[in-house]
């Protein structure tokens, strides 16, 4: 097995280095192809990337009336052929965390290919080369696996359970044992 | 045992492009970064990580990533402008240089040698950095110089040489950060201000280690805190007696290495264990008695632990007596100089370590020398070539330069590399400073607010059109290249005060055609003095990925990346712990002003926002400032998300955007710095200076806050 993206979660800072680093990637024309949100804005200054994590049976590609959108040997999912893209934003409904971005200018559908020039030599794809809190990281998967169970409690699911469905992905999400609930208020203790 | 950040990777390379081996311009952590260079046009097109760099292993933050779109901006500053019927207007060098050193002789023949000011800046290279210094005291024969520096790393300088009696940033090497089981941060948003950094205290936190943070807001680094003490700002000190009354009292300390290695324990334990028991700092910090008891066990219980501080506890009138605190809980510990335990302070600027070591600040000489001292006088005299009598004394620091122009006892400055109507206190005062003015001179590469108000601006060379060295946190020299022509007719800086020194007579004292002419002068003149820089070479840089400082020829197998291992750097070896009683900031909440403003950096933007303000993806993702307000402030003073609330302190109002979030204290709002004119948070801030470092007091000052209808 090789190496795998491993998103862990709890270490991101916010920063947006994934979305500047996607830009300059060959073939993405500076255009990014990932999100970061911002959970609970105005409670916790917690936000998370949202990247594809590249499922094993994808429902993007599934959902493409044109078959625009291809996986490659190694699994990894790439963004529609240009030629071939409707700009109907059936991937973009279909895919349950709505990774696939629609570019109106171009009508054209974008998504993450995983820096394949990158990841299908053996280096990282820029999002993880460059992320500062090593939230994003190209590793292999023990090495997940092992840094999170450290944090006691962590996990790190490879199959995301959508009740109706569970989906199986190529790269990782990581939960680490740290409590996202939020006090609150902070307290003044003279008051 | 630990991850690296980022194993060895092949880098993607396009057709017709090379990669030039470079390091961020941007914060002190000088992250390794690739430019793409596009052989036919000969720009820099692009960057690519460079995985095989210790510190940062190809990982950079997002000022990082884009950086490099500065370099063929279209705003850079292509051609001298001078002020002509009220208009910059381009101009030939020769007119502009001419001008400025007729100028500059004019107005000292009239008004003496000190009548000119020097204003720099610590985002240049230590070659830079050293002819500014020479050329203020050599070319000019003034003793008024100093930089930016002053707003940043004076009051860690100062604390450090007081207790360990030399100014390292960091006393250790990034990697230790892994080896600490407990890792304080004391007014550092590390996460944000140096996140290249927040790797290191993440991978710590997979090995287990516990985190404080010490800070008023709970910031993405303070998110993750095994205990977050969110003060009062301005009451650092008070806190960390607190604690260290804890570590006494529970008998926490390393009693035998205070015998062998300090001195001053006694005092410093009669003022804590007298006035700053746990319910007593609370009272002064609003933090919890409980959780200051916590903290201290967590900390006095490890084995290993660093502390680490920045310019939260810096930027204060009081900023050498937090840092003093801080050091104070390494040294009671004993944890300081032995693997995963030391510390120091997080530099905010690119090369703002080496820039404050080559004679740029007002007080002193190359090496870390002091100007008073007859003999380091006598030494760089005689390297400069100079007779004794030639080279002037201290001068006064930047906040106290930019007062004196306004008093008319410093009639024209030579500003660079520095932004001060946006980055200095009460800029409202400092308009009225640099319009006083009779002549302004300013070298940059954009039209900066302070530039906008020149007589004469120079177009100056951004990081990647020059060679040169830094010297990066943790006191690590390394070395920048040139990655392509400077744009237009931009020049270096050493560059432009070699010309002026030619023309001003001075021309023999200024004999350099390269950045490593002046790099092997600095070597020389830094010789025997704290920071060392004699036995670094470029070839040794390169060989080594940087070589810590001090560095002494006679001595090439030193290794100092770690400091303070057998002693202290005070002449008998030992350490200081120093009594810090707690002093009230400078102004402090009333009736009048019943809120504490304090002030920051976003990690989108780098300090006065010259460049970064430049770079569209950064202006994306932070347009314009805020104030954050806790809800229940919000709710106290009808300000809803997303509307407006005017800010009203001592020296100015302003309006801004309210950002409602529960991540602050309710007593304290927050504006981050990096916006100029009418969004400058400067305009409210107190231009209160710390006693011993000249740092004004950002930090904290007292404001009244209204919604805007």
């Amino acid at each position: 097995m090789g190496k795998v993206l491993f998103i862990d979660y709890e270490r991101c800072i916010g920063c947006r280095s994934c979305l500047a680093a996607c830009r300059e990637c060959g073939g993405h024309e500076g255009r990014e192809r990932n999100y970061v949100v911002q959970l609970a804005p105005g409670i916790t200054t917690q936000t998370a990337p949202m990247l594809c994590l590249h499922c094993e049976n994808p429902a993007c590609a599934r959902s493409c009336p044109a078959e625009a959108i291809k996986v490659t040997p190694e699994g990894v999912v790439l963004a529609a052929a240009r030629e071939k893209c409707l700009g109907c934003k059936n991937c973009t409904l279909a895919c349950p965390y709505g990774i696939p971005r629609f570019d109106e200018s171009q009508n054209l559908m974008m998504k993450c290919d995983l820096c394949y020039e990158r990841t299908s030599a053996g280096s990282p794809p820029m999002c993880a080369s460059v992320c500062p809190a090593e939230t994003l990281s190209w590793v292999d998967e023990e090495v997940a696996r092992e840094r999170v169970a450290r944090r006691s409690g962590g996990r790190v699911p490879r199959d995301f359970n959508f009740k109706a469905k569970v989906i199986t992905t190529a790269g990782l999400g990581g939960w680490g044992a740290a409590d996202f609930s939020w006090e609150g208020v902070l307290q003044d203790a003279s008051d | 045992m630990t991850t690296a950040a980022n194993a060895p990777a092949r880098n993607l390379m396009r057709p017709g492009e090379e990669l030039v081996p470079t390091h961020c311009p941007f914060c002190g952590m000088q992250c390794a970064m690739y430019m793409r260079l596009d052989r036919a046009t000969g720009k820099v097109v692009g960057v690519e990580p460079r995985y095989d760099f210790p510190v940062n292993g190809g990982r950079m933050c997002p000022k990082g990533v884009v950086a490099f779109e500065q370099i063929n901006h279209p705003e850079r500053l292509t051609r001298p402008l001078i002020r002509k019927n009220g208009e910059l207007q381009p101009a030939s060098w020769d007119e502009a240089l001419d001008l400025v050193a007729g100028r500059f002789r004019e107005l000292q023949g009239r008004y003496g040698k000190d009548t000119i000011g020097l204003y720099g800046g610590v985002s240049m290279t230590n070659e830079k950095c050293y002819v500014a210094g020479k050329f203020a005291r050599v070319a000019l024969g003034t003793r008024n110089i100093d930089y930016n520096g002053r707003f940043c790393m004076s009051s860690a300088a100062a604390g450090a040489n007081k207790a360990v009696g030399i100014d390292r940033g960091l006393f250790n090497p990034w990697n230790d950060v892994e080896l600490a089981e407990v890792i304080i941060l004391g007014g550092s948003n590390t996460a944000e201000c140096h996140p290249t950094a927040i790797g290191y205290i993440w991978r710590a936190r997979d090995n287990g280690a516990r985190l404080v943070v010490i800070d008023p807001r709970r910031t993405p680094t303070a998110r993750l805190a095994d205990v977050h003490l969110a003060l009062r700002p301005g009451t650092d000190s008070a806190l960390v007696n607190g604690l260290l009354h804890v570590l006494i009292r529970d008998n926490l300390i390393d009693q035998a290495f205070i015998d062998s290695r300090t001195r001053g324990f006694e005092a410093m334990k009669e003022l804590v264990m007298r006035d700053y028991a746990p319910d007593q700092v609370a009272r002064i910090t609003g933090v919890k008695a409980e959780l200051i008891e916590k903290a201290a066990h967590i900390y006095g219980e490890a084995k290993t632990g660093m502390v680490m501080y920045a310019r939260g506890a810096e930027q204060q009138s009081k900023g050498v007596d937090n840092v003093l605190s801080y050091i104070n809980l390494m040294l009671v510990t004993g944890k300081i100089g032995k693997p995963g335990c030391g510390g120091g302070t997080l530099t905010g600027q690119g090369n703002g370590q080496g820039g404050r070591e080559h004679g740029q600040k007002a007080d002193q000489l190359p090496g870390y020398r002091k100007i008073s001292d007859p003999e380091a006088r006598a030494y760089i005299c005689k390297v400069w070539g100079i007779d004794e009598s030639e080279l002037p004394g201290a001068g006064c620091s930047a906040y106290e330069l930019l007062q004196a122009m306004g008093r008319s006892e410093v009639r024209a400055l030579y500003l660079y590399c520095s932004n001060p109507l946006v980055s200095a206190p009460d800029n409202n005062s400092v308009r009225q400073f640099l319009e006083n003015l009779d002549f302004l001179v300013v070298a940059d590469f954009f039209l900066s607010e302070s530039a906008a108000l020149a007589d004469v601006v120079l177009p100056a060379a951004v990081w990647a059109e020059d060679d040169g060295t830094t010297t990066n946190a943790e006191g690590r020299v390394i070395r920048s290249r040139k990655a392509q022509e400077p744009v237009g007719e931009a020049k270096p800086d050493w560059w432009i005060m070699r010309e002026i020194s030619r023309r001003l007579g001075r021309g023999q004292y200024f004999d350099y055609d390269s950045p490593q002419d002046i790099f092997e002068e600095l070597r020389l003149a830094s010789k025997g003095g704290p920071a060392d820089y004699s036995g670094i070479t470029y070839e040794r840089i390169e060989r080594e990925n940087g070589v810590f400082w001090p560095a002494p020829e006679d001595d090439p197998g030193a290794d100092n990346a770690r400091m303070f291992t057998q002693r202290f750097a005070h002449p008998d070896g030992r350490a200081m712990i120093h009594a810090v009683p707690y002093r009230p900031a400078g102004e402090v909440p009333d009736a009048e002003y019943p809120y504490y403003l304090t002030t920051g950096r976003l990690v989108f933007h780098y300090l006065s926002g010259t460049q970064t303000r430049r770079l569209p993806f950064l202006m994306q993702q932070a347009p314009e400032p805020f104030v954050e307000v806790h809800p229940d402030l919000a709710a106290r003073l009808g300000l809803v998300h997303g509307g407006k609330a005017r800010l009203r302190t001592r020296r100015g109002d302003m309006a801004l955007t309210v950002k409602v979030t529960a991540t602050i204290r309710p007593d304290t709002v927050f504006v981050p710095y990096h916006w100029g004119d009418r969004l400058s948070a400067n305009q409210l801030t107190n231009p209160a200076l710390d006693p011993v470092s000249r740092m004004p007091e950002f930090k904290t000052c007292a404001v009244a806050i209204e919604p805007v209808s």
